[in-house]
């Protein structure tokens, strides 16, 4: 029986959750062991009520967890809102208790962090408290603490005697599940769907990233942001979500790969622009981080109700890719891969995630490939028989034009949103017209071609789990808790969603079987897709759409209560 | 050696006779060819309206994007490639009414492009309703009983923005434009150029002739464009008489001056280095 070992520490915003979450897993990633926390917080700056739940482990984890086995409560409400979530045998950390169960431990926070030198040290102390619980080796605590504060030296003095007062403070309690602790050599990477996503970013060569803040988007620019000292990168704020998606589109025309995140909002707003990218067939790539909308929704939460929406984002008809990974390295190299296909055939690919996969933490040993060179879809003169005859819009049987730069040779280089002729220049001419929506459209043939089909996991159980984007894990360890029960249940994926790979998907669900989608929306809109592209009907849907993520049980449920 | 011919285009032009654009076009062909410029070394940026066809009816390198955001597409492209000579073609309902935020952040930015702003008050393409400049009282099909709105001064407000180049020109007036536009190719730094002009079709107020008895020329009256509140003063100069040329000039620091790593050269011709990014994904131990 493995390790699995699920801690919440809750408080108010601003009281310091999340360090004390991410120490931890910083201690447990080095120790060798698996994480995966999520983080869940009000749309506030102080007060309110915030968790971060961190599940460890001594095998991979890719979902949250249900239960609760140490409950750290920087203030009562966190106590009185999660206790009946706590295993029978788990333990709660509080600063002051009201003479409730001996399994609820006070902890004056505050005053030990005082003695260490500073209030500002008591998130040191309650993840000193929790470490010691958990049974972790102080030294690995003490080597996390120096990487964070070892080139401030009074800083990191203060918050060593904080940890250590911390520890010394539960000596002696200890959870009846407790650790082994036998260092073993990190598991991957510790990291964040953001940041995933703003590495693979750089993994195609990325240079400008424009964007409008928006909760859960701009994780993605601040660590887009923190490449900009080492590496070629550009990040510039701009005065709303038209100008950062035209601001790419500008830089992409000039020959620079380009970027913007946003959210629902924000991508309404960015919908004419998109538009704009089509015609013109101007490669970007657009993050877009789902939460609970329609317009300003529930800001901090989680949701897949984009999905529709995207694929057929602006008005009229353009080819584009949508892409939902599912994990850090599959964001990193799907980010990778999306600006790359972006520019192969020179269309807008939008990169679907949502709050629950960005704000959350994952250990992912995955391969983070690193590209040795970029290939670019350009061309120059020299490509060119006669330079002055360049057409930007060609028509060829790809429907892909040979693509010059401006500025970089005689080729002059005319592109324009309103419909063109195949030099660039305006022109309402019938047959022209439907010649160069055709050309654009034609590009899907070749698009489709560059679809990896859904992943399968136990493909041939009579019942199917289907899901898309970050849910995967959740679903994944429902189909596990299922198979225990005795339920034939597998699951199959979706990564890449536009276009539809539906010869693929045929032949995954076409065999008489049962399937069921698992979506973080009202109305199935993936299994909506599947029927619209294969003919194919779900026999059920799992749907959550509360702003919060599914835990894996409540999809095992689901599906349950169809089988009644 | 650069000629008006390099910039000739058989484009069929959608304007319609007795324009003012033809003006305009006519003067930044002709301080193009003054600078020296090929057609290969322009880029031309447009958002939507009469006036952002104008790339269409020349030689060079265009992009024709959507009404209002031709600014940050611009800009973009200059971050990308610094080394660009960017001119947008604007019109006053692309630039300050459906652009509005863009041209306030543009100026504030100080993007190192030209922008001339075609200036007719009112829109053509949609066949005329008030623009953003049209005066208060301004009667059209659309607005029955005159515009009820002030008229936005783009003079004063880019001035107050901190803008480094302030000028006006008229259609009317080809040399004294090219001139302008010439010192604002010139310029580091945003240059706004608004350019009265006549719509023939649907501004009956402000025509040829209305502004030819009005507007004077600055470089006659040997003013120095150096002085702030001065400049502010004649931006709100409107009437009987109205102020052409240069109004303020002073060169300041430009956006893309301000970006270290663009130091090191345009974004665009710097080298792929994958040895960075493994570094960044699998630190060296120490």
């Amino acid at each position: 029986m493995g390790l699995d070992i699920t801690v919440k520490i809750g408080g108010e915003a601003g009281q310091g959750i999340q360090t004390v979450g991410t120490l931890m897993a910083q201690v447990c990633h080095k120790a060798g062991l698996h994480v995966m926390a999520i983080n869940d917080f009000e749309s506030r700056i102080r007060g309110g009520h915030s968790f971060f739940q961190i599940r460890i482990s001594d095998k991979p984890v890719w979902a949250p967890h249900h239960r609760i086995n140490l409950l750290v409560a920087l203030d009562r409400r966190t106590f009185d809102l999660h206790c009946d979530q706590l295993v029978s045998d788990g333990i709660v950390l509080m600063a002051k208790t009201a003479g409730e169960e001996e399994n609820v431990l006070s902890i004056p926070f505050e005053t030990l962090a005082d003695k260490a030198g500073g209030k500002i040290t008591s998130n040191t102390v309650a993840a000193g408290a929790s470490l010691a619980i958990l049974g972790a080796p102080f030294e690995i605590f003490k080597s996390v603490l120096s990487e964070q504060f070892g080139k401030k030296s009074d800083v990191l003095k203060m918050n060593l005697s904080a940890a250590e007062l911390g520890y010394r403070s539960v000596k002696g309690v200890s959870l009846n599940s407790g650790f082994l602790w036998d260092f073993a050599d990190p598991k991957g990477r510790l990291i964040d769907g953001s940041r995933s996503i703003a590495l693979g970013a750089l993994a195609a060569d990325c240079r400008i990233a424009a964007f409008y803040p928006m909760s859960p988007a701009t994780g993605v620019m601040a660590n887009m942001n923190s490449f900009s000292r080492d590496f070629p990168v550009v990040v510039e704020q701009v005065e709303d979500e038209i100008a950062a998606i035209n601001m790419i589109i500008g830089a992409s025309f000039a020959g620079v790969r380009s970027m913007t995140s946003t959210s629902g909002g924000g991508f309404c707003l960015m919908t004419e622009g998109l538009g704009l990218a089509g015609i013109t067939e101007t490669p970007i790539v657009v993050v877009n981080a789902q939460r609970p909308g329609p317009a300003t929704g529930l800001p901090t939460r989680t949701s897949q109700g984009d999905l529709q929406f995207v694929i057929r984002a602006a008005q009229d008809e353009f080819p584009r890719f949508v892409f939902a990974p599912a994990s850090p390295a599959e964001a990193y190299e799907t980010t990778a891969r999306a600006f790359r296909l972006a520019e192969k055939y020179q269309v807008p690919a939008i990169i679907l995630v949502d709050q629950f996969f960005c704000d959350s933490l994952y250990t992912d040993d995955g391969p983070f490939p690193v590209p040795e060179t970029i290939e670019r879809f350009v061309v120059g003169d020299k490509d060119m028989a006669n330079a002055g005859d360049y057409k930007r819009y060609e028509v060829t049987p790809s429907g892909i034009s040979p693509r010059a730069l401006p500025c970089k040779g005689e080729a002059l280089v005319v592109v324009s949103g309103n419909e063109h002729l195949e030099d660039g220049h305006i022109s309402e001419d019938k047959l022209n017209r439907a010649a160069m929506a055709d050309k654009r459209n034609a590009k899907v043939a070749g698009m489709l071609g560059e679809m990896t089909p859904p992943r399968i996991f136990h493909g041939n159980s009579e019942i199917l789990l289907v899901g898309w984007g970050s849910t995967e894990g959740v679903i994944q360890e429902a189909v596990a808790m299922l198979q225990n029960e005795g339920v034939d249940a597998g699951s199959i994926h979706f990564n890449d969603l536009w276009p539809f790979p539906a010869k693929a998907t045929l032949t995954l669900l076409d065999q008489g079987k049962k399937f069921f989608v698992v979506e973080q929306n009202r109305t199935g809109q993936l299994g909506q897709l599947i029927r619209q592209e294969t003919g194919l009907s779900h026999a059920g849907a799992i749907l959550k759409y509360d702003g919060r993520p599914f835990y894996p049980i409540e999809v095992a449920e689901g599906l349950k209560k169809y089988l009644e | 050696m650069v000629t008006v011919d390099d910039y000739y285009s058989d484009f069929e032009n959608k304007w319609c006779p007795g324009c003012g654009n033809f003006g305009i076009l006519a003067a930044m062909k002709d301080a193009l060819v003054k600078l020296e410029i090929p057609p290969e070394k322009i880029v031309m940026v447009s958002g939507i309206g009469q006036a952002a066809k104008t790339p269409h009816f020349l030689q060079c390198n265009t992009f024709h994007g959507l009404h209002g955001r031709a600014l940050p597409l611009a800009t973009g492209a200059k971050i990308a490639n610094h080394d660009l000579n960017i001119i947008v073609n604007s019109g006053d309902g692309d630039c300050y009414g459906e652009g509005g935020n863009h041209f306030m952040s543009a100026i504030r930015r100080n993007v190192d492009l030209t922008l001339l702003v075609h200036d007719n008050k009112v829109y053509g393409l949609t066949k005329g309703q008030a623009s953003p400049t049209a005066d208060r009282g301004m009667v059209t099909k659309m607005q029955p009983q005159g515009v009820m709105m002030e008229s936005f001064n783009p003079l004063a407000v880019a001035l107050v923005l901190g803008a480094g180049f302030v000028a006006r020109g008229f259609s009317g007036n080809m040399e004294h434009l090219s001139r302008v536009i010439q010192e604002g190719i010139r310029h580091k730094g945003i240059s706004l150029i608004d350019i009265l002009q006549p719509c023939v079709s649907f501004n009956s107020v402000n025509t040829f002739g209305w502004y030819k008895k009005r507007v004077y020329d600055l470089f006659e009256e040997d003013y120095v464009p150096d002085d702030f509140d001065k400049a502010l003063k004649l931006s709100r100069e409107w009437g009987d008489k109205i102020p052409i040329g240069i109004l303020y000039q002073k060169e300041k620091p430009c956006f893309t001056d301000g970006i270290a790593t663009l130091q090191e050269g345009t974004l665009l011709s710097r080298e792929y280095d994958p040895k960075r990014l493994q570094n960044l994904l699998n630190p060296p131990t120490t």
